[in-house]
């Protein structure tokens, strides 16, 4: 046990003070502060100077409303657009103009409203991009609405009963959680389920690849001899498995630490660059429950220890990195996979497929995990999907310290699959 | 008691038989020769002193204890033929690392790991990563890791393999003292010359098979009184011929210098008057066969 602390303690101090891990745990926390922190400036960059957009009217009756329906602000309360009314005589020779104008900057684009539209309801818009959907759609919007007041004016109608007699409805979603508690859900849920199967998948590739290069580099290096001479290969590479698990539990909570103070003061912090932004966005993080996060530790830590255990075993198969690359191209299928398929188990949670998909051990730490995020599965088949989990990983150790014991002392050729089968029997 | 017992050890790998029915003994303060050919079996052997592999059948017992019960192997520093160190460790961590390995608590280490460093004048590197060091340091580097605990058995694989001779000498200057407080060395080469100095006794293993052992004295003995060394200056054709007339079984020029082995009842008299023919003899001693010759006699016979 001493020396399988000694062993852990070597595999962890070896790893932290490298420049590596203190340069990618401080860069992860000011990667996610700048993603934050820019869009919001961008926001505010943007919102300088309204944009330009002329409007030819045939109708000669649509620019007034599309001004009061065309009204969008941005955050500091400035108009995004300035319209502009146009000459419509000859409509050919306006276009030129215009295009012209646009090429040149002085305009960002321009619509024809064309005498027609009332009966053909179309319109166009040109301008120097088309491809910003949300613009286009609130172009649209703007015409569509001020189009239909129109048309109820010209039928004589009341245009204020009209507008209340076909007023949408906002439907507004709740999520019933664990006890029929009822809580308001924004959207959120989705983005939590996503956001931790996501961080699960990073761990699983990033710390299963770390215990893998530690295995390599004693077997490269040939130290590996004098190592297992001390002490018993299976505990070695426990202590591996456990003391890379610590590396990531450390750099973990560093983020956890740097997330909690971002979502605390990151508005503040935002504001001020953009003091006019943060209170007015109204940001505010997500919050996790308590029982989702005591999942998330469970299924990441199950899923760790599942993966890692499998590195360990290539690593002690192969003679280089670039070796075991190639070997881990199937087994990181078994990673990918779920972040696949979890779109479909968050909008289907509990669907068939998705139970099976969720109780696969392999897939587990990410599907089962995005369950509990969105709905609450049946007690019985979390306790499953964790049985299975556990009997995997018990499995795995057992095969994989057989592997391990033969093969960290293996030289050269890759072994063939029945080699690997001998190791395991003979061990 | 033995230090060391291996009891009718076998070995299979598939159809190759690693290791036939060996058995031997180590008493303390000996130091112990490992020979042979290569693939002869020597390490397989000491991998299964050391537990890295397991025995198919017979045992190894190390101060009276099974190797496969606990701690057994803490008593045994161990420097195997494929070594290497970690290269991104500084060295003085490298040495705590594998003394704490051996079971030695962090208090107790740290004075003798400074001594040793301040001997093998390692002192000013102690603070500089391993891979910053040239090859012969950080073979010392291993070396020390493997006496650093004083163990009572030491198993050495080609431990001058990359020493110059200044760190070779401070090499068996170290193994003679660890034979002194009592320790057992176990200590397998391919170099004959340094096997015949520093061994007490010797195993010579071919094919998996002991083909000779005992004490060095008794297996020269043993070997026979008809070898002669000769110093000669002249063409070495004369040999060739004294081995066709029946006076010579076999000999190992190295070119002015030879070992001859005399064919049975073949007196030295006739073989000097034989060579003084052809060459001028500088010199002519009827020795001891060496461990050499020993060597390669008894493999080719095998």
């Amino acid at each position: 046990m001493n020396k399988m602390w000694t062993a852990l303690r070597r595999e962890y101090l070896s790893r932290v003070k490298t420049k590596g891990f203190i340069i990618g745990t401080i860069l992860f926390p000011v990667f996610l502060a700048v993603m934050f922190v820019v869009p919001t400036l961008m926001m505010l960059i943007k919102s300088d100077k309204p944009k330009q957009i002329a409007v030819i009217d045939q109708t000669g009756e649509i620019l007034d409303s599309l001004r009061v329906s065309l009204s969008d602000k941005n955050e500091a309360g400035d108009l995004l657009y300035n319209l502009i009314p146009h000459d419509a005589e000859d409509l050919e020779a306006a276009k030129n103009t215009l295009s012209v104008s646009v090429e040149a900057g002085g305009l960002d684009g321009y619509i024809i409203i064309p005498a027609t539209i009332y009966e053909e309801g179309v319109a166009e818009y040109y301008g120097k991009s088309v491809t910003n959907f949300q613009e286009n759609r609130s172009f649209q919007n703007a015409i569509t609405r001020a189009v239909t007041e129109k048309r109820i004016q010209r039928s004589g109608l009341e245009s204020e009963k009209v507008r209340q007699m076909v007023r949408g409805v906002d439907l507004q979603t709740f999520r019933v959680g664990p006890g029929g508690k009822e809580e308001k859900d924004e959207g959120m849920t989705f983005g939590i389920a996503y956001f931790l199967g996501f961080f699960i998948y990073m761990a699983m590739f990033i710390y299963g690849a770390l215990v893998q290069r530690s295995v390599i580099e004693e077997k490269t290096s040939r130290v590996i001899e004098s190592v297992i001479s001390s002490i018993k290969p299976f505990q070695l590479m426990a202590a591996k498995i456990l003391g890379v698990g610590a590396v990531g539990l450390t750099q973990f909570m560093i983020w956890a630490i740097a997330i909690g103070l971002l979502s605390l003061y990151g508005v503040q912090a935002a504001s001020i660059f953009a003091p006019k932004a943060g209170a007015a966005q109204g940001f505010h993080m997500p919050t996790v429950s308590l029982g989702v996060l005591t999942f998330f530790v469970l299924f990441f830590v199950l899923g760790y220890f599942l993966y890692a255990t499998i590195y360990a075993g290539v690593g002690a198969m192969v003679n280089s990195e670039q070796e075991a690359q190639q070997l881990m191209l199937p087994i990181s299928m078994f990673i990918i996979a779920p972040i696949l398929l979890i779109m479909y188990v968050i909008g289907n949670p509990s669907s068939q497929a998705s139970v099976i998909l969720s109780l696969v051990p392999f897939f587990a730490p990410i599907l089962m995990l995005a369950r509990i995020v969105v709905e609450t599965p049946p007690v019985w088949q979390i306790a499953l999907c964790l049985v299975l989990m556990v009997g995997t990983i018990v499995g795995l150790i057992w095969v994989v310290g057989r592997i391990y014991r033969v093969g960290v002392l293996m030289y050269g050729k890759r072994p063939t699959l029945p080699e690997i089968l001998k190791w395991i029997r003979y061990a | 008691m033995e230090t060391l017992r291996v009891e009718n050890v076998n070995k299979s790998f598939g159809a190759l038989e690693a290791v036939k029915d060996l058995s031997l003994a180590v008493p303390p303060g000996t130091v112990y020769g490992f020979l042979g050919p290569n693939g002869a079996g020597k390490t397989t052997t000491i991998r299964m002193i050391m537990e890295i592999i397991l025995p198919d059948s017979g045992q190894i017992v190390i101060n009276g204890q099974r190797n496969t019960s606990a701690d057994a192997l803490d008593r045994v520093g161990y420097l195997p033929e494929e070594r290497g160190v970690y290269r991104k460790m500084k060295v003085r961590e490298a040495l705590e690392f594998f003394a704490e390995l051996k079971g030695m608590k962090r208090r107790v280490h740290g004075p003798k790991i400074d001594a040793w460093m301040e001997r093998f004048e390692m002192t000013a590197v102690r603070d500089k990563k391993l891979e910053e060091l040239s090859k012969g340091n950080q073979q010392k580097i291993q070396f020390l890791t493997t006496v650093i605990h004083e163990p009572d058995l030491i198993i050495l694989d080609e431990p001058f393999m990359g020493l110059d001779p200044l760190n070779a000498d401070l090499v068996k200057e170290v193994i003679l003292e660890q034979k002194a407080r009592g320790a057992a060395i176990v200590f397998s080469t391919h170099l004959m010359e340094s096997a015949e100095k520093l061994c007490d006794a010797i195993c010579l293993i071919n094919k998996g098979k002991k083909v000779l052992d005992g004490e060095v004295r008794s297996v020269k003995r043993n070997f026979g009184r008809n070898h002669v060394a000769l110093e000669y200056d002249g063409k070495p054709d004369f040999l060739v011929e004294l081995k066709n007339n029946g006076l010579v079984e076999s000999y190992n020029d190295s070119g002015n210098h030879v070992e001859i082995h005399l064919r049975n009842a073949a007196s030295p008299q006739k073989l000097l008057a034989a060579a003084m023919q052809h060459v001028a003899v500088l010199r002519f001693e009827v020795v001891e066969p060496s461990l050499h010759e020993i060597f390669i006699a008894t493999v080719k016979e095998n």
